[in-house]
């Protein structure tokens, strides 16, 4: 990408180099060494409880990842994301347990990831439902059809009539061993880690192509500006419902994939907050930014995570801390907008920038 | 017949203490052009400090009283150190601080207050239904309704009568022109927020006092944003029309509706009713329509 120093008589000489993602060696050794960091360092070192926490890392990385497609590329506010994310996990857990698979399916382990795809379908055309508005109103109307989405799908649709499929009441419970990929069972959170790190870095790069394609083009112009992409002749609702899919589609994914983390799922994993915080996410991270969405959850996580380490030992002295730490996070998380907002309303990802811009152009910055 | 009658008259007295929260929300809206997301938990802050000063002891008029007048210094605050920042910045980060200020509001509340749900005790207002000819309803509605008119009138003299209300009309109308004639500007937003939050926090008090409070209660203050997309974003007889509709609606789907789709039905109602009205006419019965230019 051009924000790429490239050292000094070093040039571009075929198309091919220009749109390398990986312009020089020395970054291709950054790469490799964030490769062996995340497959190898972090697996090896980490205790169970960071990896936990990374998984919810990943968990949010593919959340946010729709929300920053469709605010941040394609200029569609939206603040139900969360209910896609619940159409995704009930889609893939309900196949995986009332349908009639046959047996050697389920001995080969294909339906677990068979129910993955569906269950992106099913949450991409969901979203597409609720995206149907975004043909006629924008901006602060549009906030309002996706959050109608939410409560109809979770409050509603989910609490009410989903949840009841099969009488097992609230919480639907996967049993062990149930979500396989092929010879693999995934029943541990090392095993989900490698597959929420496999699900991560795959739908990075196809976001990342996806954006640079002509229809991530489209979507940039409808963002920029809608009556002007129309004059351009981009079919405006066309691609605006294109993005109201693949954002769905990757929320599906998503659920499907948390799935083989939680134990059972129920209405309660998925409430608006959830869908709230995923735009908090992007917006501490840097809009219009795959970066941005990546050091956004990361922020999220672990910072609030540091917070509880900091904020714990103070409990022995002070017991009703325990119980008061969730409202002090959901507090702390909201002043964390508030100020990103006000004082960095470019996120995590700008700053991120400038630091490599000035380390690249050390000592003569100028 | 019984049925009809008291759904009506219960979702006339409902809808009023929604439409003086919807009026809160449009004033803010027209002053200031911020889409506030969190009004849902200014009514819970208003509706929680009139409750602790009643259960200190304080008369119940007096802790209104209170409360309104604490709910007017946070608005101010919360507009000084938080939106005056933002003027001029995208939509998006303006609605976004109002979430993150939500966020913040909320954990604060539950931090400070818990999460059970509280009443007001003794209770205010008697739990016997009056008789209002064949329909019967609740002391509560009644004078919850009665104090919503109350304070929609209050509001109408405000705007109409009072220098500061005359001042806020203008500058809804043409902030440059308002700015030319003297007009603070930012005054005026401080103040669209005080009363955002006195109208908010009356509105939760009444609300409060029909089914105790707690956290969901807030929910209920979110029922503010389908009655002004109903009645126009920048509208005030819209605002409180869409109040009293939703208020009709939810009752109506709860007394008739209830049966076929059993459980949430009355909650999401309004929701339901708000993404369809949007796809036919998204600008509102009286909103204006932007007409937009490249």
């Amino acid at each position: 990408m051009s924000t790429t120093f490239l050292p000094c008589g070093d040039y571009h000489q075929n198309y091919a180099q220009e749109h390398a993602w990986w312009q020089t060696k020395f970054i291709k050794g950054k790469m490799i060494l964030l490769f062996l960091f995340l497959f190898v360092f972090i697996p090896v070192t980490a205790n169970s409880y960071w990896i936990s926490v990374c998984n919810m890392v990943g968990y949010t990385i593919l959340g946010a990842l729709g929300v920053q497609l469709l605010i941040g590329y394609c200029g569609q506010l939206t603040l139900g994301h969360g209910a896609f994310i619940a159409v995704g996990a009930y889609a893939s857990t309900l196949l995986i347990l009332e349908f009639p698979w046959p047996q050697f399916m389920l001995d080969w382990g294909i339906a677990y990831p068979v129910s993955v795809i569906i269950a992106g379908f099913v949450a991409g055309i969901w979203s597409v439902l609720f995206g149907l508005p975004s043909a006629r109103v924008k901006g602060f109307y549009l906030i309002l059809t996706t959050m109608a989405a939410q409560f109809i799908t979770v409050d509603f649709l989910l609490t009410q009539y989903v949840s009841q499929i099969g009488g097992r009441g609230q919480a639907f419970s996967l049993p062990l061993g149930t979500i396989k990929i092929g010879p693999w069972v995934i029943d541990s959170d090392l095993k989900v880690y490698y597959l929420m790190l496999i699900l991560v870095i795959f739908f990075c790069i196809v976001m990342a192509n996806l954006i640079r394609s002509r229809v991530g083009r489209a979507w940039v112009a409808i963002r920029d500006n809608d009556i002007s992409a129309e004059v351009m002749g981009i079919n405006v609702v066309k691609y605006k419902l294109l993005a109201f899919f693949v954002a769905g589609f990757i929320a599906g994914i998503t659920g499907a994939f948390w799935i083989s983390n939680l134990a059972a799922i129920s209405p309660e994993h998925f409430p608006w907050f959830l869908s709230l915080s995923l735009v908090g996410v992007i917006l501490i991270g840097g809009v219009s930014s795959i970066h941005g969405t990546i050091f956004g959850a990361i922020f999220m996580v672990v910072v609030m995570e540091l917070l509880q380490l900091a904020v714990m030992p103070m409990a022995d002295t002070y017991p009703k801390l325990l119980m008061d730490f969730l409202f002090i996070k959901e507090a702390a998380f909201g002043l964390a907008i508030c100020l990103f907002i006000m004082f960095e309303p470019n996120g995590i990802a700008y700053r991120w920038q400038q630091i490599k811009n000035y380390f690249n152009l050390w000592p003569f910055s100028y | 017949m019984e049925l009809f009658l008291m759904a009506l008259t219960n979702g006339i007295m409902v809808g009023g203490i929604y439409a003086l929260v919807a009026i809160g929300w449009v004033l803010i809206y027209k002053c200031s052009g911020v889409l506030n997301l969190a009004m849902g938990e200014m009514t819970l802050i208003g509706a929680y400090l009139s409750l602790t000063f009643y259960s200190m002891g304080v008369p119940f008029f007096l802790a209104l009283l209170i409360s309104i007048s604490i709910g007017f210094v946070l608005g101010i605050l919360t507009e000084r150190i938080f939106l005056d920042k933002l003027i001029g910045e995208p939509v998006l980060a303006v609605i976004m601080l109002t979430v993150g200020l939500s966020f913040f509001f909320r954990g604060s509340i539950e931090l400070i207050w818990g999460t059970d749900t509280r009443v007001f005790d003794p209770p205010i207002f008697s739990l016997e239904p009056i008789k209002l000819g064949p329909a019967s309803i609740s002391e509560v509605y009644l004078w919850s309704f009665i104090a919503a008119i109350i304070l929609l009138i209050i509001f109408v003299c405000f705007f109409k009568y009072t220098r500061w209300g005359l001042a806020m009309q203008a500058t809804a109308d043409d902030e440059m022109a308002a700015l030319s004639i003297g007009i603070s500007a930012r005054f005026v937003y401080a103040i669209a927020w005080a009363i955002a939050f006195v109208a908010a926090g009356v509105g939760g008090t009444l609300l409060g006092n029909i089914n105790g409070l707690n956290i969901s209660v807030g929910y209920l203050g979110l029922l503010v944003l389908p009655a002004v997309v109903l009645g126009g974003l920048n509208s005030i007889p819209g605002a409180i029309v869409g109040g009293i509709a939703i208020g009709l609606l939810q009752n109506f789907t709860g007394v008739y509706l209830d049966r076929f789709f059993p459980g949430a039905v009355k909650e999401i109602a309004p929701f339901v009713f708000m993404a369809v009205f949007l796809l036919f006419k998204p600008y509102g019965i009286w909103g204006w329509e932007r007409i937009e230019r490249v």
